[in-house]
């Protein structure tokens, strides 16, 4: 997992719940890279998947949210480190069903060791896009929370409705709705 | 708790440091990548620029050197690039800035928009023919073959076009078309000329036969043995005359015409020349294997065979006469061959035979015009005509026709 995924989560757990909790998840993990990341570096999932253990056990917020919250936060970095990719499309539901045969293609060639999920377009109208989100990490919500934001950047009033294909969440059905641009 | 504190920060800074370190190094590592990198597509560069210039000078020796007139305009229709043979051809030069629309003259105008949709929608155009106006005023036939030219997202904005003079040769195409009308009129003319000049000749021939019949008959038992041989041979004589005429009405009657080319079964025509020719007890005439199906005029190649055949049975000189048809095949014709065991013929004779009136033997029923029928159906598919020949032994005709 690209190393801006673990430097941005831990501004964001700082910013949220303060230095003190940066410091408890780190040191009370068994991490192979000791809690060192830079965003340049690549690291192996499981150290996330602990992480994010780790700031539930001591929060109380289920994972879930805590992704949301994150992609929520990651949208920011997009926004500023890859403003083109937003540029490029006028309407959320262009940019949204584009993920897989656009934006993951060009992500490939800036980190070509991504480990991307899958955006599968099953419906597609002017205003609703329905997709199939595949990933053995499980992290659909961090995908809603990036939705989310990518929604607000168009100025779009939307609904997102997540499924649970499988229940382990690996496999996702999103469906989103817009009822107003502004 | 103050001291927890300072260690949390220790951890903190202890950890800033390794990843400052670990970001270093992976930078460091990602530099060093890149500049091999870059020295890699420096050297791949340096390559693609000599590729580049390498296939421009070819292109422009193409360019210069292409013997035919070389145009390029972009979509409106404005000359951008001419070689010296456009130049020399249309009397401009790109600086004349001229457009298409002022080159073809305007009673071609909507044959040209046709033809440009049809370039612009194909992306080329082939075998189109259209008149212009050079720049001294005078009008031209064109032949062009163009194409579009597009840039890489596939986007047509140019069009190029080898124009090539065709006025003249098509003056002498026409030319050629009248002449062979001429000589088609003239060759008809020819042939009911033959036909009149025979008729008349024929009948003052049947007028001396008769007249010689009736002196015979008013004078029957007063005549000498002499003067009765010298009618008959007289008789035989007009007998000659007019199988003479009748051959050379037959000679000038043979033309090339494909309507009548039909798939001709060989062998019904051989079954038809052997009833038709009462061949003599004491001549044997054999066809060696099955004759193949050959596209030709019915009547001529009977006429061809026929008369080989009948040569075959006046010139055999044996007890036992033998003629044998056979034929070879190979790709592109068939050779037959009409094979005998008579007089043969003696080699210095092998090409005259051919010519017209050449009879080697003073026969009554010889013409002399047999073969020179032959030779002519023969040269009408094509064909090559010779023989092989022992005196006294027999000949051998050999003929092709082609598939």
């Amino acid at each position: 997992m690209k190393g801006i995924v673990f430097t941005e989560f831990l501004e964001l757990v700082e910013e949220k719940f303060g230095f003190e909790m940066v410091d408890t998840i780190l040191s009370n993990a068994d991490l192979p890279s000791n809690g060192v990341y830079t965003a340049v570096g690549t690291y192996s999932f499981s150290e996330m998947l602990s992480l994010l253990t780790n700031l539930n056990k001591e929060t109380g917020v289920p994972i879930n949210d805590l992704l949301f919250v994150y992609g929520e936060h990651f949208f920011s970095v997009v926004e500023k480190s890859y403003p083109t990719f937003l540029e490029e499309f006028t309407d959320p539901i262009e940019m949204l069903s584009s993920i897989e045969n656009h934006i993951h293609v060009e992500v490939r060639k800036i980190y070509p060791d991504a480990e991307l999920p899958t955006f599968t377009v099953v419906e597609k109208t002017e205003n609703t896009l329905v997709m199939i989100y595949k990933s053995s990490r499980a992290m659909s919500s961090f995908g809603k929370g990036l939705m989310n934001k990518t929604l607000e950047h168009f100025n779009a009033k939307a609904s997102i409705l997540v499924e649970n294909i499988k229940e382990n969440g690996t496999e996702v059905k999103f469906s989103i709705e817009i009822h107003g641009r502004g | 708790m103050a001291e927890d504190k300072l260690k949390m920060y220790e951890r903190a800074i202890a950890r800033e440091k390794a990843a400052r370190k670990e970001a270093e190094r992976i930078l460091e590592e990602k530099s060093r990548e890149l500049y091999f990198k870059s020295k890699e597509l420096e050297v791949s560069n340096k390559k693609l620029e000599e590729l580049v210039e390498a296939k421009t000078s070819e292109l422009k020796g193409v360019f210069e050197n292409i013997v035919d007139a070389y145009v390029v305009m972009d979509i409106p229709g404005n000359v951008l690039k001419m070689n010296e043979a456009a130049e020399k051809l249309l009397g401009y030069t790109v600086d004349d800035k001229i457009n298409l629309l002022n080159l073809v003259i305007p009673e071609e105008h909507e044959r040209l928009a046709e033809s440009f949709q049809q370039l612009y929608e194909n992306g080329s155009i082939t075998d189109f023919n259209i008149k212009i106006s050079i720049a001294n005023g005078a009008i031209r036939l064109v032949h062009v073959n163009a194409s579009m030219i597009y840039d890489s997202d596939n986007r047509p904005i140019a069009a190029q076009g080898i124009v090539r003079d065709i006025t003249e040769l098509r003056s002498l195409e026409l030319q050629k078309q009248s002449l062979l009308k001429k000589l088609e009129k003239s060759n008809d003319e020819l042939q009911e000329y033959a036909h009149v000049v025979s008729h008349d000749l024929k009948s003052p021939l049947r007028s001396i036969n008769a007249l010689i019949s009736w002196i015979k008959d008013d004078n029957e038992g007063k005549l000498s043995p002499d003067t009765l041989t010298n009618f008959d041979m007289i008789e035989a004589t007009l007998e000659k005359m007019e199988q003479l005429i009748s051959d050379v009405l037959e000679y000038s009657s043979i033309v090339g015409d494909t309507s009548s080319l039909t798939n001709v079964d060989l062998n019904i025509v051989m079954d038809d020349i052997i009833t038709l020719l009462h061949f003599p007890e004491h001549i044997h005439c054999t066809v060696i294997k099955p004759l193949p199906k050959i596209k030709v005029d019915r009547v001529k190649i009977q006429q061809l065979f026929q008369n080989l055949i009948s040569n075959a049975v006046n010139y055999s000189d044996k007890s036992k006469g033998l003629i044998e048809i056979d034929f070879e095949e190979s790709d592109k014709e068939y050779t037959f061959s009409v094979k005998d065991n008579g007089i043969g013929i003696d080699k210095e004779y092998h090409q005259k035979i051919f010519q017209i009136f050449q009879s080697l033997n003073k026969r009554e029923e010889s013409t002399g015009i047999g073969l020179s029928i032959v030779k002519k159906i023969v040269d009408l598919y094509n064909g090559r005509i010779w023989l092989e020949s022992t005196l006294g032994k027999g000949t051998t005709f050999f003929f092709t026709i082609e598939k």
